[in-house]
């Protein structure tokens, strides 16, 4: 275990404050276990930034400086590094009682983590997986997830087609299992909003000369009449050839072309810009050009920190250490997600609703929920899976 | 769980047309002549409208103009200029910007005490405001903050200054006259615009759906007014600007994403009226006779004018790209 020195000032302010509860936030990786090509493709070309999340923790805590000094509370970062020579349950026994801890894992080893976790009383956090089966199946009382589910990008996706009057939808999906669970999941959001799929194709990476007609986007996308073609590859591979090469002039949407993200670098409305800037700049030792941001993972941890942070008001501040539980099991939690809607807990399934971005590579086309798509209850839970659907019910 | 409303919404909007144009009839012709100054925070200009809704003029200032107010002449309006860094004095009769007071990092929200002729100015990314004498144009104190300062007001006796910092969640109280800070208020999420009201100050809070009251001595909480117009969900009221109209003991609160502004009754601190405007309703503006309210759509790039006899909304035209705040004058 490494402790993590924060910014030079920082932590500082807070040694004078004896009194002071702690606010233990741990974030688990295991550098060993994560793919050297990481976000890379085919001959190492970089399709997505994949860095740590640690910065964006740093960002969260940085500002919540001013609440910490309100409610005398110091902050504790412990970066734990998960080390494949010793057993995984020794080496989270160092984890304090009262952390949060964020997984930025590999899924074997977050399940792994989440479940040895939840059975030692921890609240855990998972800002790196929108796996529906880690909401649906796993569903641990004391695992949260601020990054959306593949159901909450989907329903989005799905919502901006309709408004639009793109109904009639052309899916051309990758071979491997992830693409054709996602594939399943991308057609339940457009069934949900009324959309209609003229065809699924699935394409190859083979190139036997048989599979010419699955490994060509014209051949892939002829034959169909449809508004616009959807694309699932989560690898990010193939599918970028798709846009502009498709058999009918027809906009790309998915995986490549206009995407749904849970943040963006080109948001420029709800004081986005602000936190943007203050990503690549906070941290005056280390800046960022102005070209990053934080990638979905990085922002779901920001807004993990955040989630506490902005609720200190709910908290009961009378111990030694703040209590993440207390906090999220509270009804009136809440964060100041830059996107316009504020976000909170669904407390049946322990995601974070948010608002979702539509967007290409240089600007946000759209913030969802689109217009006219109305819950009864929360303005954004036409987004994921509502409390009657969802087979997770914590609550 | 999901509810499309095309229909309904059609046949509202035919209503909202006729009601409007009988409310025009009515109320042009009592309505005194007024003039209001825009400004647009993208399109980077500022607009010179008229009491009908017509845009006169358009005049190029600046590179993202914001807070907005009357100088120390009436022919002048202070305008905040962010991604400029300055703050420039426009004089809306010429159209011309006859002066500028330059490195003011992130010139967000502004404020004139007139009797000692200080300009308060939020300065947004420096997690700072920052005082100048408008009449040497001299930096005379930098008052610390948390991060993203926008609301700023000073009591009328000039002791006392309150600055919202929106993503701290707290405004802070510093001495108007030794620049010291007194006090730190915590309020719900993202505060942004403060209104006095003799000893009370109300706050906007933006993510926390409500307008909370304090006692600008005790820094108490008195009161909250918690916003739900009818078929909007809570987390939608995103409220901005608080306005207020003392001669009627109200209030008007743009509810930025409930497409709304709310009449508040600032005695029993009851809402009375929500009106249905435009997308994202943030700035505020009130004409000089009080029959006029002017509620600016940053989303849907218009404005609305409200007459306030009938309380319906008269009119919606376009405005600049983004616009952000407006200043009336006779």
């Amino acid at each position: 275990m490494r402790p993590c020195r924060l910014l030079a000032g920082f932590l500082a302010y807070f040694i004078g404050h004896v009194s002071a509860a702690t606010f233990h936030v741990v974030i688990v990786t295991a550098s060993g276990e994560e793919s050297s090509t990481r976000g890379q493709t085919f001959a190492g070309i970089q399709t997505r930034v994949e860095r740590p999340v640690e910065r964006a923790v740093k960002l969260a805590l940085f500002e919540s400086t001013a609440s910490f000094e309100a409610y005398g509370i110091s902050p504790d970062l412990i970066a734990l590094d998960l080390s494949d020579k010793q057993p995984i349950e020794a080496q989270l026994k160092q984890i304090p009682k009262d952390a949060l801890v964020i997984l930025d894992l590999p899924k074997p080893q977050f399940i792994q983590v989440a479940t040895a976790l939840n059975s030692a009383d921890r609240i855990t956090i998972n800002v790196r997986h929108p796996d529906t089966d880690l909401r649906d199946r796993l569903c641990l009382p004391s695992l949260y997830h601020t990054i959306p589910s593949d159901r909450m990008y989907f329903d989005a996706l799905g919502q901006f087609l309709i408004y639009r009057g793109w109904r009639k939808v052309l899916i051309v999906h990758g071979p491997t299992t992830q693409d054709k669970e996602r594939t399943t999941i991308l057609e339940k959001s457009l069934k949900k909003f009324g959309a209609e799929i003229s065809g699924t194709r699935e394409f190859t990476l083979s190139h036997h000369p048989d599979d010419r007609d699955k490994n060509k986007p014209e051949f892939l996308t002829g034959g169909a009449s449809y508004d616009v073609v959807a694309v699932i590859d989560s690898a990010r591979d193939f599918g970028r050839y798709i846009p502009f090469s498709t058999r009918r002039a027809r906009p790309v949407v998915g995986d490549v072309g206009l995407s749904p993200v849970g943040w963006h670098r080109t948001l420029e409305r709800y004081g986005a810009p602000q936190l943007n800037e203050r990503y690549q700049q906070f941290d005056q030792a280390n800046p960022l050009p102005s070209s990053e941001a934080m990638s979905d993972a990085e922002f779901a941890a920001w807004s993990a920190i955040k989630l506490i942070t902005n609720s200190l008001s709910v908290a009961n501040i009378n111990s030694r250490a703040l209590s993440p539980r207390q906090i999220l099991k509270h009804p009136n939690t809440q964060v100041d997600l830059y996107k316009g809607t504020r976000g909170s807990i669904r407390q049946w399934n322990h995601q974070l609703r948010q608002p979702m971005l539509l967007a290409t590579g240089e600007a946000v086309i759209a913030v969802a929920p689109m217009p006219k798509f109305l819950h009864p209850k929360h303005y954004v839970d036409t987004l994921g899976l509502d409390k009657p659907e969802s087979p997770c019910q914590l609550d | 769980m999901i509810q499309t409303h095309f229909n309904d919404d059609r046949r509202r909007r035919t209503f909202v047309f006729i009601a409007a144009t009988v409310a025009v009839l009515l109320h042009a012709s009592t309505v005194s002549a007024f003039e209001a100054v825009i400004t647009n925070e993208r399109s980077g200009d500022v607009i010179h409208i008229d009491n009908e809704g017509s845009t006169a003029h358009v005049t190029a200032v600046c590179n993202r103009p914001r807070g907005i107010t009357t100088g120390l002449n009436d022919s002048h309006v202070i305008i905040a200029c962010s991604d400029d860094h300055k703050v420039v004095s426009y004089n809306w009769k010429t159209r011309t910007i006859d002066s500028e007071i330059v490195n003011v990092p992130g010139a967000m929200s502004i404020s004139l005490h007139r009797p000692s002729k200080r300009l308060l100015v939020t300065n947004e990314g420096a997690s700072q405001a920052s005082v100048y004498d408008l009449s040497s144009s001299r930096l005379i104190a930098e008052l610390p903050t948390g991060l993203e300062p926008d609301g700023i007001v000073i009591t009328d006796d000039g002791k006392l200054i309150f600055v919202a910092s929106e993503n701290a969640g707290l405004v802070h109280v510093f001495d108007g006259e030794t620049y010291q800070a007194l006090d730190v208020i915590r309020t719900n999420l993202r505060p942004r615009r403060i209104a006095l009201l003799k000893e009370e100050l109300w706050v906007s809070s933006e993510m926390g759906s409500r307008v909370e009251i304090f006692n600008t001595k005790t820094r108490m909480k008195i009161d909250e007014v918690i916003f739900a117009p009818k078929g909007f969900r809570p987390e939608q009221m995103t409220p901005v600007d608080i306005l207020f109209n003392p001669n009627e003991n109200e209030a008007y609160v743009a509810l930025g994403g409930a497409n709304h502004v709310a009449i508040v009754d600032t005695t029993k601190r009851e809402i009375t009226k929500y009106i249905l405007v435009g997308k994202r309703a943030w700035g505020l503006g009130l004409s000089p006779d009080s029959q006029t309210l002017i509620v600016l759509n940053g989303l849907s790039d218009d404005f609305t004018m409200i007459d306030l006899t009938s309380r319906r909304p008269m009119l919606t035209k376009r405005a600049g790209l983004i616009p952000h705040a407006i200043e009336v004058f006779k």
